[in-house]
């Protein structure tokens, strides 16, 4: 089941990135939104880079205990 | 026909105010569904204009500003009312329900205002009612987290009066329309809103408050203040610069501490504030597409927020439990399968997944950044966006529903099951609502404050909403194991009143209260000096002459001082007795002669 599933999803993205590739292309407003697979490549870095920062963030700075506001 | 409607407001407060009169349950809960529903037929009769002006104090108060702003903002208040309600229906505590209807009440009274002194009740009355849903929750955890919230909300009603008393004395006009932002008048009212609209740094009340509110109360708050301030943004302060990278930063502020929460409502309260920095934005840019954008995010982020908050709040209903953490090895994905499949529907269309409202809604902010060449801004929003997906559309549902336990074992949990039907049928009803809005845009933007010229089904929008989804699924799975949920909370800058304010707090206690009873002390001795003096005036000479004595004997001399505080206490017994001091009337006269000479000498002479 879970096979099926991560088949279907490697399919789609690479479905989405080559579908990508032949559109014909529209205005753009900034030079990167004419990199090809832009959104793929920005949504797989900005993802990693916002789970490390937040994770950084908390475990350096933010996260406490939970009776941290507790007298 | 325009005349015959009432003010929706008063719809609320007056059957919210009825409902505890009401003695048949079935009838309490009827009225509960039929108020939102009378309100919204209220709101169809009205037509564009200005109803319901009076006079107050020389100035001319509107209670009835109806234009396609404040109607667009009505209908959505209106409809998340009858479904809150809805999923509120299984709630016997009466006192709940008038809580939720004067808050939703004044909200509307806040939407229709059309100055700023009718906004300024309202508004107070929307923190004073809203705090009761914290409140109900009755632990200690949300009594003080009830207080901090309303003592947030009154510092900001304190902000925003001050802010419209400078205001129209500078102007000389209580109207509420754009407020040009110069001045102390206008920044401080801009201050007020942005309190509300949780902007950082005033955001901590928010994500501090909702998870500890009630299960369905938290559905009336999150879905309630924040987007009337955004409401009142977009009316007061479209085109504000400083808007933009507030909004922002938010945006993106707001999914940094949603993705390491661990409680689940705090974590969707963190993402509210996410998504609100998109509609500030929106109000900063101030074009037409962005005010629409603005008000159709809102409108879109009222449903699926609910829904999600409703989903959630099914979850803690049936299990009590709350943090991600404790719901690992809980399987819930077996037990509450159609919870889940309303959850994901509110977590897709947040995070604009093509089909879903939030895809007709979220993007039309981002491509109004876009045309205005704001590439930073535009990165933000784009970058929160990823951040929305991860945090709520995937961390979330999959820590709750498939949470696994680090050493593999099964939580053990009984009896849990779907949430009551009235639950689910409220879910099911957003649920629809946000496909509806998705496939069939044009309802919504039929009710936009301006002609909506955006296309979004368009080969590219579609194509990158999916690219951009599918590789932050993909980078999720990646940190599947690093996201787990752990046990902790996350300190915020409620930090600076609750650690700071604890230690002034026993600053008042210690010093300062010891300060008090020293001085207190001081003046009681002094007090009860002059009050055993007055016992007896005619001793009064005798004892001060006495006390001096007393005072100047040196303290090695014992004798002496035994001696004279004899005479003191024997002198202080002597008891007044008018007898013995009476005197002849002659003198008294005497003695009144000459003080009214001297009064008349006084009088004439001088």
């Amino acid at each position: 089941m879970v096979r099926i599933f991560k088949y279907i999803f490697f399919i789609s993205i690479g479905l989405s990135v080559l579908v990508g590739l032949f559109l014909p292309h529209e205005h753009v407003n900034f030079w990167w939104e004419k990199i090809p697979a832009f959104d793929a490549i920005f949504g797989f870095v900005g993802c990693v880079l916002i789970v490390l920062v937040s994770k950084a963030l908390g475990h350096h700075w933010l996260q406490r205990d939970e009776d941290y506001y507790d007298d | 026909m325009t005349i015959n409607a009432i003010p929706p407001a008063f719809i609320f407060i007056a059957g919210g105010l009825l409902l505890p009169f009401l003695k048949v349950r079935r009838f309490k809960q009827m009225l509960q569904l039929l108020i939102p529903v009378i309100a919204f037929i209220d709101l169809l009769y009205m037509g564009q204009g200005t109803y319901w002006t009076c006079h107050f104090l020389g100035y001319e108060l509107v209670l009835g500003r109806v234009d396609k702003l404040s109607l667009c903002f009505g209908y959505a208040f209106v409809i998340i009312a009858f479904i809150g309600m809805v999923y509120a229906l299984h709630v016997k505590e009466d006192g709940q329900h008038v809580a939720a209807f004067l808050y939703i009440g004044s909200t509307l009274g806040v939407v229709f205002a059309g100055d700023l002194f009718t906004l300024y009740v309202f508004w107070e009355i929307m923190a004073v009612a809203s705090v009761f849903l914290i409140w109900y929750r009755k632990d200690r955890k949300a009594l003080d987290a009830g207080f901090r919230y309303i003592m947030v909300h009154i510092f900001g009603g304190c902000c925003l009066l001050a802010g419209i008393i400078i205001h129209i004395a500078d102007t000389g006009s209580i109207y509420f329309n754009l407020i040009d932002l110069n001045g102390p008048g206008s920044k401080l009212i801009l201050l007020g809103f942005i309190i509300n609209a949780a902007v950082p740094p005033f955001h901590a009340w928010l994500s501090d408050a909702y998870p500890e509110g009630t299960i369905t109360g938290s559905i009336f708050l999150a879905a309630f203040t924040t987007k009337s301030a955004v409401y009142v943004l977009l009316r007061g302060f479209p085109g504000a610069e400083v808007l933009i990278w507030l909004g922002a930063i938010m945006a993106v502020y707001g999914v940094v501490f949603a993705v390491i929460e661990n409680d689940m409502r705090r974590l969707l309260s963190y993402h509210i504030i996410s998504q609100v920095g998109y509609m500030v934005a929106g109000v900063g840019l101030g074009t037409e597409l962005a005010i629409n954008g603005a008000a159709a995010l809102a409108i879109t982020n009222i449903l699926y927020k609910s829904l999600m908050f409703m989903a959630v709040g099914a979850i803690i209903y049936e299990t009590g439990k709350r943090r991600l953490s404790d719901l690992r090895g809980c399987d819930l994905y077996r037990k509450m399968p159609i919870t889940l499949v309303m959850y994901m529907i509110g977590g897709l269309a947040i995070s604009a997944v093509p089909l879903l409202n939030g895809f007709v809604s979220k993007p039309m902010v981002v491509a109004a950044v876009g045309l205005e060449h704001r590439a930073i801004i535009h990165l933000m929003l784009h970058l929160a966006s990823i951040g929305t997906f991860l945090s709520v559309g995937l961390k979330l549902p999959y820590g709750a529903w498939f949470g696994k336990r680090p050493d593999g074992k099964k939580e053990e949990i009984k009896d849990v099951k779907e949430p009551p039907l009235n639950m689910l049928i409220a879910m099911g009803l957003i649920a629809f609502a946000c496909i509806l809005t998705g496939i069939c845009p044009h309802i919504l933007y039929r009710i936009l404050p301006f002609d909506v010229n955006y296309l979004p089904y368009t080969a590219h929008h579609v194509i990158g909403a999916v690219q951009l989804l599918l590789m932050t699924a993909a980078a999720f799975w990646f940190y599947i194991d690093k996201l787990g949920p752990k046990p902790v909370i996350t300190v915020d800058t409620d930090w600076f009143y609750r650690i700071p304010g604890r230690l002034f707090l026993s600053f008042c206690n210690k010093p300062l209260n010891k300060f008090r009873s020293d001085v207190q002390g001081l003046f009681s001795k002094e007090r009860a000096f002059v009050a055993s003096l007055s016992k007896n005036p005619f001793t009064i000479p005798a004892v001060l002459a006495e006390s001096m004595k007393l005072k100047m004997t040196s303290a090695g001399n014992h004798e002496r001082k035994e001696e004279i505080s004899g005479r003191l206490n024997k002198l202080k017994s002597i008891a007044y007795n008018e007898n013995r001091y009476r005197i002849s009337i002659g003198w008294s006269v005497m003695v009144c002669i000459g003080f009214v000479s001297v009064f008349a000498f006084i009088f004439f002479y001088l």
